[in-house]
């Protein structure tokens, strides 16, 4: 009997744990709602003691950024910022902690990050900044916001969710300049397919141990490529503005020019299978002679990949040399609110702070972004950002309308390319298929509600942020 | 009609049915079980619920769109889906033809007492406590077509005149994913094996050894009959790790080159995630998660029923 009493009480005593543990959770929920609840009603009686939390996805300005936060702190006692960097899963996480009730005030936010603004505003996560930047003249002065106002991307007809400060270049072509040079070429030529050539010339004088180009297993297509396709006055993403519906069908010669660099040789062995950083370190040490990306690269291969021989930055081939289309780049650096935020005039105040002449001056003069206003671009010391200089914005460079955000069912258009340049399908076969695919996307969408038919009638491909948006649900 | 106990049962007054609970230990067994089933409940139930939450809608993560049946006739046409079971078949099957024999010979070979065993068997477990994507990492480099130490080490055997694309090419990727895994599991099912020798007698071998039989008799007339009831556990276990693996494909080829690779787990994850700068289609990914359950399930059930003669070997 005794025994038996004891191993109920030791069972007892191991269950308790885990009971206590569900217990504990919601008593440590609750205990922080009553914390939040309370730091909300003193920050409505009083306007002060509000601690605005800001989750950030960039590591590589931690040091200025903590820098700057620890400024504001000292010199404001109203409110406070709680900085805290989150570069993993970063769109899961937002909607996690926005589901769960412990998302922060303001959040970091670029064109890069792949989040649908459609999607955040419709489900409520994100706050419009209408009201508060039209009582705000100097942040209007600084970031030019009305000028930057991106329409899916930034903005839905009247309302402004984020404003970026600064912006990644469209990309460029990175360069070995002695290898280039010892095949015989002293720039990058202005077509595709000379720059074709260039490769297997670079290729030739390497025997073996030196290539022309070469890629990686992460959006490959994406990283140049593309940016010759729109330069050329193909379909941004595959959409025709004008029509209000995919049309992959200008891309094909680009294809098949570029599908021969692997049937050439051109590329390095095996790049098209390593990460992002793989190939960075191989090009880095002289393994292949052309490269492509944006402005993030002045930093990488300055710091994180120095090399060791002289290297250039070229504007991207075209089809024919003549620049006929707009060449995307990726605003960056803006601030948006959730709508979760217990004191929004408080994160106002933050993102105002974030985006002031004396912050954003440090900012860019340290090399971590370029500036997007010109009232910027005036105010830096452009001899303080290091090889950045060499990734200015050109005069084509423009941002695209976001096309309607579709589910398409199977591989992307990007995966799809990238699958004809390796030589696995044929062009044609490529563009039916992406043609089917993402109208039929598309049309779903708009019968089930989730995205709307854009159709820009005065589009014109060398100025794509300057049209009429209109959007139609049918 | 009630038996004679049920009828006392009835009689017993509420604390007299108390105190033959407790005598009975049932107690001790509920608080004991409770534990478990809160974590069964919170981690496997109600995840498996959710996911039926989300069959009939298009969900991004943050908002979804009702689309009724539509996921369902989706996958009934999705041919990246159906090859990828292909490929889940595919390499389940070779990685299994290859690991558990690999396994027992070297669980056999190991377990002789000979001086440096202790070693060696440490140095086959270690890929088991090695994370996945960490050795993955590892091997890319292995493989690499350019300054890969495979490739240099079979370039200066005069075994290839030529880099092999190993991760790369449709013709070896395959092979490749597989002999990754092989590395990564085998240490793991010769800890078994050598577990289920452990209960073999050493009587019986040493009657087979005055009986005059050798080390291959031995093997086949005893170790592996007499292991067959741990030999049908561990088959099952490896069967349902190797249809449900995809780490480390996820890192060496991410499905490639042109979906060779890709595997139905790799392939859901990919959905429910989104890869490649897509959205999340996590609906969708919910639907074909079921589908893929359920045919490990059925393969699962089928080795089980073909596996049931290797109870009655001993």
């Amino acid at each position: 009997m005794k025994k038996n009493y004891l191993c109920a009480l030791l069972a007892a005593l191991v269950a308790l744990p885990a009971m206590s543990a569900c217990g504990s959770s919601s008593a440590s929920s609750s205990s922080a709602e009553t914390s939040a609840s309370s730091s909300s009603s003193k920050a409505e009686s009083s306007a002060g003691n509000y601690t605005v939390k800001v989750w950030s996805n960039n590591r590589h300005d931690e040091k200025y950024m903590t820098e700057k936060v620890n400024e504001f702190n000292s010199n404001n006692s109203d409110v406070q910022i709680e900085y805290t960097i989150m570069t993993d899963d970063w769109a899961n996480s937002i909607q996690l902690a926005y589901q769960a009730g412990t998302a922060p005030d303001v959040i970091t936010i670029s064109a890069s990050d792949n989040m649908a603004l459609n999607d955040y505003v419709n489900s409520g996560m994100f706050q419009s900044l209408s009201d508060y930047i039209k009582n705000d003249a100097d942040f209007q002065k600084v970031t030019e916001c009305y000028v930057h106002v991106y329409e899916g991307l930034n903005s839905i007809g009247n309302d402004i969710y984020w404003v970026p400060n600064g912006v990644r270049s469209g990309t460029r072509i990175e360069y070995n300049k002695g290898l280039v040079e010892a095949a015989g070429y002293d720039k990058i030529p202005s077509t595709l397919s000379e720059l074709v050539k260039l490769c297997k010339d670079v290729t030739a004088k390497g025997n073996g141990s030196t290539y022309g180009v070469g890629f990686t297993s992460s959006s490959p297509f994406s990283r140049w490529l593309e940016g010759v396709g729109e330069m050329s006055g193909y379909t941004h993403g595959g959409y025709d503005y004008k029509a209000g519906k995919f049309d992959f069908s200008s891309w094909k010669p680009l294809l098949e020019t570029a599908s021969q660099l692997f049937k050439d040789g051109s590329v390095l062995p095996g790049s098209e299978t390593q990460g992002v950083d793989n190939s960075r370190a191989l090009f880095a040490q002289g393994s292949f002679a052309v490269w492509g990306n944006a402005s993030q690269e002045a930093r990488v291969f300055t710091e994180q990949f120095p090399c060791n021989f002289d290297w250039g930055v070229a504007e991207l081939p075209t089809m024919t040399g003549e620049v006929k289309g707009a060449l995307n780049c990726t605003p960056n650096f803006g601030f948006t609110m959730l709508t979760s935020s217990k004191n929004k005039d408080a994160s106002w105040k933050v993102i105002s702070y974030f985006s002031s002449e004396d912050f954003l001056k440090g900012y860019f003069e340290g090399g971590y972004s370029a500036p997007l206003s010109k009232y910027m671009e005036g105010k830096i010391d452009s001899s303080k950002v290091g090889r950045l200089a060499d990734f200015a914005l050109k005069d084509y460079e423009d941002v695209y309308p976001m096309p309607p955000a579709v589910t398409v069912e199977g591989d992307n258009y990007g995966t799809v390319f990238w699958n004809v340049i390796l030589g696995n399908i044929s062009a044609d076969d490529a563009i039916n298929d992406l043609n089917t695919r993402y109208n039929a996307a598309l049309e779903s969408g708009i019968s089930n509600g989730s995205c709307k038919r854009l159709v820009i009638e005065d589009f014109d491909p060398l100025h794509p942020s300057a049209g009429t948006c209109e959007y139609l649900s049918k | 009609m009630q038996t004679k106990a049920a009828r006392m049962a009835s009689k017993l007054s509420f604390k007299e049915k108390l105190s033959r609970a407790n005598s009975r230990g049932d107690f001790a067994t509920f608080f004991m079980l409770i534990p478990a089933v809160i974590m069964l409940l919170v981690v496997s139930v109600y995840p498996f619920l959710w996911v039926f939450k989300y069959v009939c809608y298009d969900y991004n993560g943050i908002t979804a769109y009702y689309t009724g049946f539509h996921n369902f006739e989706r996958a009934l046409s999705d041919t990246k889906f159906w090859m990828s079971v292909v490929h889940t078949f595919e390499y389940a099957a070779l990685k299994i033809i290859f690991i558990i024999p690999l396994s027992l010979v070297m669980a056999v070979a190991v377990r002789q007492k000979i001086k440096g065993s202790e070693l060696f068997r440490g140095i086959y477990f270690m890929p088991t406590i090695i994370s996945a994507a960490v050795s993955s990492m590892v091997f890319g480099f292995i493989f690499a077509s350019y300054n890969g130490i495979l490739n240099a080490i079979l370039r200066a055997c005069g075994i290839i005149s030529a880099n092999i694309n190993w991760l790369g090419d449709k013709n070896t990727a395959m092979w490749t994913v597989i002999t990754v895994a092989i590395w990564g599991g085998f240490g793991n099912y010769l800890v078994y094996f050598m577990s289920g020798m452990s209960s073999i007698s050493d009587d019986v071998y040493e009657s087979a050894k005055i009986d005059g039989a050798n080390g291959i008799q031995t093997f086949f007339r005893i170790t592996i009959p007499m292991l067959s009831p741990m030999l049908k556990v561990i088959l099952m276990l490896a069967i349902t790790t190797a249809f449900k693996d995809y780490e480390s494909i996820l890192v060496l080829t991410q499905g490639g080159p042109f979906n060779r690779t890709q595997v139905m787990f790799l392939y859901i994850y990919q959905l429910v995630f989104g890869a490649s700068g897509t959205s999340p289609q996590i609906g969708y990914g919910t639907v074909l998660s079921l589908i893929a359950s359920l045919i490990v399930g059925i393969v699962t059930a089928i080795y089980l029923f073909v596996s049931r003669k290797l109870d009655d070997v001993m």
